[in-house]
């Protein structure tokens, strides 16, 4: 009933070339917005905070990230989390090196050094294409990650290997470190991901998101448009490992604090493809739906048993959280291939009609 | 000592210097990749078949040794408890083709490749469940397999071979030859050449599609299985192993997802390349270098060679 | 529809067709082509004039669609030389020849099925548009401005092509029939001066060809587009074309104007299957 299109004629190109063109999706995007930035950290708890809402946003712009190259630019990687710990590394040496310059700029120039990485391991994709590239990007997680472990001038020469986030404020306010508050880090998170989602999603509306989806649809009549393929590809990585980088970053000294090499281990890169694929290849709204779900059934899982007064093993609960994500990606690639965003497509198809199907 | 020298002359000094160490080198090299050969012909079996990139091969092959011990564990006879397993690993080729191929049908690669992430998954989560979580011992001694090493003392040193290698590269060969001879001389292999070729085609003259991908699951288990028992041998069994199964992919870029004698080749320079540049080149780079060394070598051939050891340049046509 | 504003098309209108004295946009000089040990074309010499409507045509694997491919740079011919508006090139990639002008579609519809209608066409106008990365990503002054004004551009084309109604839908939702109209559409798009069009009418029943063959006929007479087709229905080629060219077996046969080729003892024993 309320969810109608009827009566709002659009009388310019630019009204109808809007992302959201229809009004009530606007209205809704703001209400989600107001939601996150007042509701959120005024009734959330510390726990609801660092545990769900800031993993879960940082995941879904690395979510994002992966979609743009494969749900966008169809190359499909299994390298996210190296570019992630690109981005982070960078982030501590920068941080370390010069720390007069504020954090927060330095979390986003990170995304250059994951950007230039990105990059030159993306340049196998001019000579091969499909589940060879695949192949191919998983030598960027190998190597990356060997990096990290070998190069001690990464992480400072710190005997345990890991790097520590240093604390930092930002106009006297503590942002990273122990003596950051959860509400700061998330409020920055949050500003961070929805400006970023929203570059997102005008490259992938204008003539640059339509040449990586020619691409992916049909290289060969693409090129015979004029597109030119290496460059595309070539801009599709970079952007894409730009985005990891900076939630690469985030990652370390936003939501965990600290990490050892073995944080950006090839299990997060497989999780990121399935955040993509559950939630929708070239969707961004997709991407924070399969970064909900990946991250929040772990947790749920965790606190399902407890809550109906069952206790089981700590190592038990992590082995039936393998075999429900599992079945649950195969039981969705069944359902809906086309992942959670069509759904919710579907779902606004319906309500356009109803209560009338047709 | 420049870098240079000891990049491009110094391991070849070292080389001509040991003999015997660098025959010891190619020697574990050639059995690893034999190993990595096995692998990458159970992702290249499942790929002519069927068209889809099975990811979780890696973990059927753990999954398939994590019950073979399991089973024994549990008092059963190791030969029985092998006749066990195949039997599982038949029901996972059903199941498999049943709950994921059959309603994935015509639907993009992508998507089932993803449906072969949510297997593994379900497989690890479901062998750790029932045999839990440890790393096992291989009941390589109850299998009737060798152990022990024989000494050979040539090109002035000394030369060990571990028996249970030289089983491994003669079961690995064997193998090879009998899948080679099943899919060449019988009727389901016949089959299986004509669905490879043109799923449709297949369909029109009566092939059913359904009974190849089981026969096809099920002898990529049998690979698994054996592949799982030589590598549980020299470490042990444990979810770990799938990063053995990840390290056989750049076979795949080298070889061909399709082409079998891609695979064994493509294994064999993966393993030998590795070793060498593990133990030769490493130190320069602090180590661990193994990692990633099989994907810079598969790399590197790509530069010269684009379409793979024995692939053809197709013709693109619109 | 402002295809004519496009700086090199002529404006020829109807009457001044196929003249011998107008120049040859394009000129392709003793072409072969091989694949393996395989001939796919052999010396193969035809010029395209500009205004005209070329049909080439000729029985299956004969050439004709590696010949277009030659054309527009997906293939290299191993021998000979094209000229493209009085430029001889030899290698050259399909990117540049579309950057040059030369349009096309294809025998399978070659379409980006998960982009909608609109988006297809819009694609076709990537070598307009001009606004840079920064620019693309605020999606704010020049670059939606550019958006737009191409938006407007593409709308007269799906006027033109009676689209309206499918905009919006996904293209690989679309019957065979429209999606060639929007693959036409996509070509259209590129302002070319040159439209290789690659058996527009294959699969097509009547009423569709009749509509396909009026959208061929304005496209070239009130626009000016040179159109060169191949296609199987000789019906369609001796109503539309000025000039015909016939291979056979990767050679040319005949060349001249439909009646001609009509006439021709090869094209017709090519066509009948004369033993020799």
């Amino acid at each position: 009933m309320f969810y109608r299109e009827a009566g709002q004629f659009k009388a310019t190109y630019a009204a109808d070339q809007a992302v959201f063109p229809i009004r009530q999706d606007r209205i809704g995007l703001a209400l989600i917005l107001v939601a996150a930035y007042v509701a959120v950290p005024l009734l959330g708890g510390d726990f609801l905070l660092s545990s769900v809402m800031i993993p879960f946003l940082i995941l879904s712009l690395a979510a994002i990230a992966l979609n743009i190259l494969t749900g966008y630019a169809g190359l499909v990687s299994l390298g996210t989390a190296g570019f992630m710990g690109a981005g982070a590394y960078a982030a501590y040496k920068l941080s370390t090196l010069f720390p007069q310059v504020n954090i927060l700029v330095w979390i986003v120039v990170s995304g250059f050094a994951s950007c230039a990485i990105g990059v030159l391991f993306g340049l196998p994709s001019l000579r091969i294409k499909g589940f060879y590239l695949t192949v191919a990007t998983l030598a960027s997680q190998f190597f990356l990650q060997w990096c990290f472990v070998r190069v001690s001038w990464l992480y400072n020469y710190n005997p345990s290997g890991a790097i520590e986030v240093p604390a930092r404020a930002l106009f006297g306010l503590a942002i990273t470190g122990p003596s950051a508050s959860p509400v700061t880090r998330y409020l920055i998170v949050l500003t961070i991901v929805v400006a970023m989602t929203w570059f997102a999603s005008n490259l992938v509306h204008g003539r640059i998101g339509r040449s990586w989806m020619a691409i992916r649809d049909m290289d060969i009549a693409a090129q015979l448009i004029g597109i030119r393929l290496y460059p595309a590809k070539l801009l599709a990585f970079a952007v894409s490992s730009f985005y990891a980088g900076v939630a690469g970053a985030m990652m370390v000294f936003l939501w965990l604090g600290a990490a050892e090499p073995d944080a950006f281990n090839i299990n997060l890169s497989f999780l990121l493809l399935f955040m993509v694929i559950i939630g929708g290849l070239g969707s961004l709204t997709g991407s924070f739906f399969g970064a909900a779900l990946i991250h929040i059934l772990p947790i749920a899982v965790r606190q399902a048993p407890a809550s109906v007064g069952l206790t089981i093993g700590g190592a038990t609960v992590e082995h039936l959280t393998y075999v429900i994500t599992g079945a649950m990606i195969i039981v969705f690639l069944i359902v809906e291939p086309h992942g959670l965003a069509r759904l919710l497509q579907i779902g606004k198809q319906k309500l356009r009609t109803w209560p009338f199907p047709y | 000592m420049n870098p240079l020298y000891q990049i491009f002359v110094d391991p070849f000094v070292q080389m001509a210097g040991a003999p015997d160490l660098f025959a010891q080198t190619i020697w574990e090299g050639f059995v690893g990749g034999m190993l990595y050969a096995l692998i990458a012909l159970g992702y290249v079996l499942i790929f002519k078949a069927s068209g889809v990139f099975n990811f979780a091969q890696g973990i059927m092959m753990v999954f398939a040794a994590l019950t073979l011990v399991g089973l024994h564990e549990m008092g059963v006879h190791a030969y029985i408890a092998l006749l066990l397993t195949l039997g599982v690993m038949y029901l996972l080729a059903v199941g498999v083709e049943r709950a994921v191929l059959r309603p994935l049908v015509n639907q993009p690669d992508i998507i089932l490749f993803m449906a072969t992430f949510g297997l593994t998954y379900l497989l690890i989560g479901a062998g750790e469940l029932v045999f839990g979580g440890n790393p096992k011992t291989m009941i390589a001694k109850e299998l009737g397999l060798p152990s022990g090493g024989i000494d050979f003392n040539i090109l002035g040193g000394l030369v060990s071979l571990q028996r249970i290698d030289i089983a491994a590269a003669v079961i690995a060969s064997i193998l090879v030859a009998g899948l080679a001879a099943f899919f060449q001389y019988t009727r389901v292999g016949r089959a299986l050449r004509a669905v490879a070729d043109d799923h449709q085609a297949a369909l029109s003259v009566g092939i059913s599609l359904n009974e190849i991908w089981v026969v096809v699951w099920f002898a990529a288990g049998v690979v698994a299985l054996a592949t799982g028992v030589m590598w549980g041998a020299r470490s042990n069994v444990s979810f770990a192993l799938q990063i053995v199964a990840l390290k056989a992919l750049p076979v795949l870029i080298l070889g061909g997802f399709t082409s079998v004698p891609g695979a064994i080749v493509g294994g064999l320079v993966v393993g030998i390349g590795e070793k060498l540049g593990e133990f030769y080149w490493g130190p320069l780079l602090g180590g661990g270098i193994e990692s990633w060394l099989a994907y810079v070598i598969a790399l590197a051939f790509l530069l010269f060679r684009p379409h793979g050891l024995f692939g053809e340049k197709i013709i693109e046509r619109i | 529809m402002n295809i004519a504003a496009s700086p090199h098309a002529t404006g020829a209108q109807g009457a001044a067709h196929g003249g011998p004295l107008r120049d040859p946009l394009l000129a392709v000089e003793s072409i072969s082509l091989s694949f393996g040990g395989l001939k796919a074309v052999s010396e193969v010499s035809f010029d395209i004039r500009r205004g005209e409507i070329r049909a080439i045509i000729g029985p299956n694997g004969a050439g004709k669609t590696s010949m277009l491919n030659c054309i527009n740079g997906f293939y290299h011919p191993q021998e000979g030389r094209i000229t493209f508006k009085g430029v001889a090139r030899r290698r050259m990639k399909p990117h540049e020849a579309a950057s040059q002008g030369i349009a096309r579609t294809f025998q399978n519809v070659a379409l980006f099925k998960g982009m909608s209608t609109l988006d297809n066409i819009m694609t076709g106008r990537a070598l307009k548009m001009r606004r840079g990365f920064l620019w693309q990503l605020l999606r704010h002054g020049p670059a939606l401005a550019e958006e737009i004004e191409h938006r407007k551009f593409c709308e007269e084309i799906i006027d033109f092509l009676e689209i309206e109604h499918i905009r919006k839908t996904p293209v690989g939702k679309l019957p065979y029939g429209l999606q060639k109209r929007v693959e036409l559409g996509r070509a259209l798009a590129m302002e070319p001066d040159l439209l290789l069009l690659d058996e527009p009418m294959a699969g097509m029943n009547v009423e569709e060809k009749r509509d396909m063959s009026r959208f061929i006929l304005d496209v070239n007479r009130h626009f000016g587009m040179t159109i060169a087709l191949i296609e199987h229905d000789m019906g369609v080629v001796m109503d539309l074309s000025d000039r015909v060219v016939v291979l056979e077996y990767g050679r040319k046969i005949a060349d001249g104007s439909p009646d001609e080729v009509k006439s021709n003892q090869r094209v017709i024993d090519a066509y009948l299957g004369v033993a020799r």
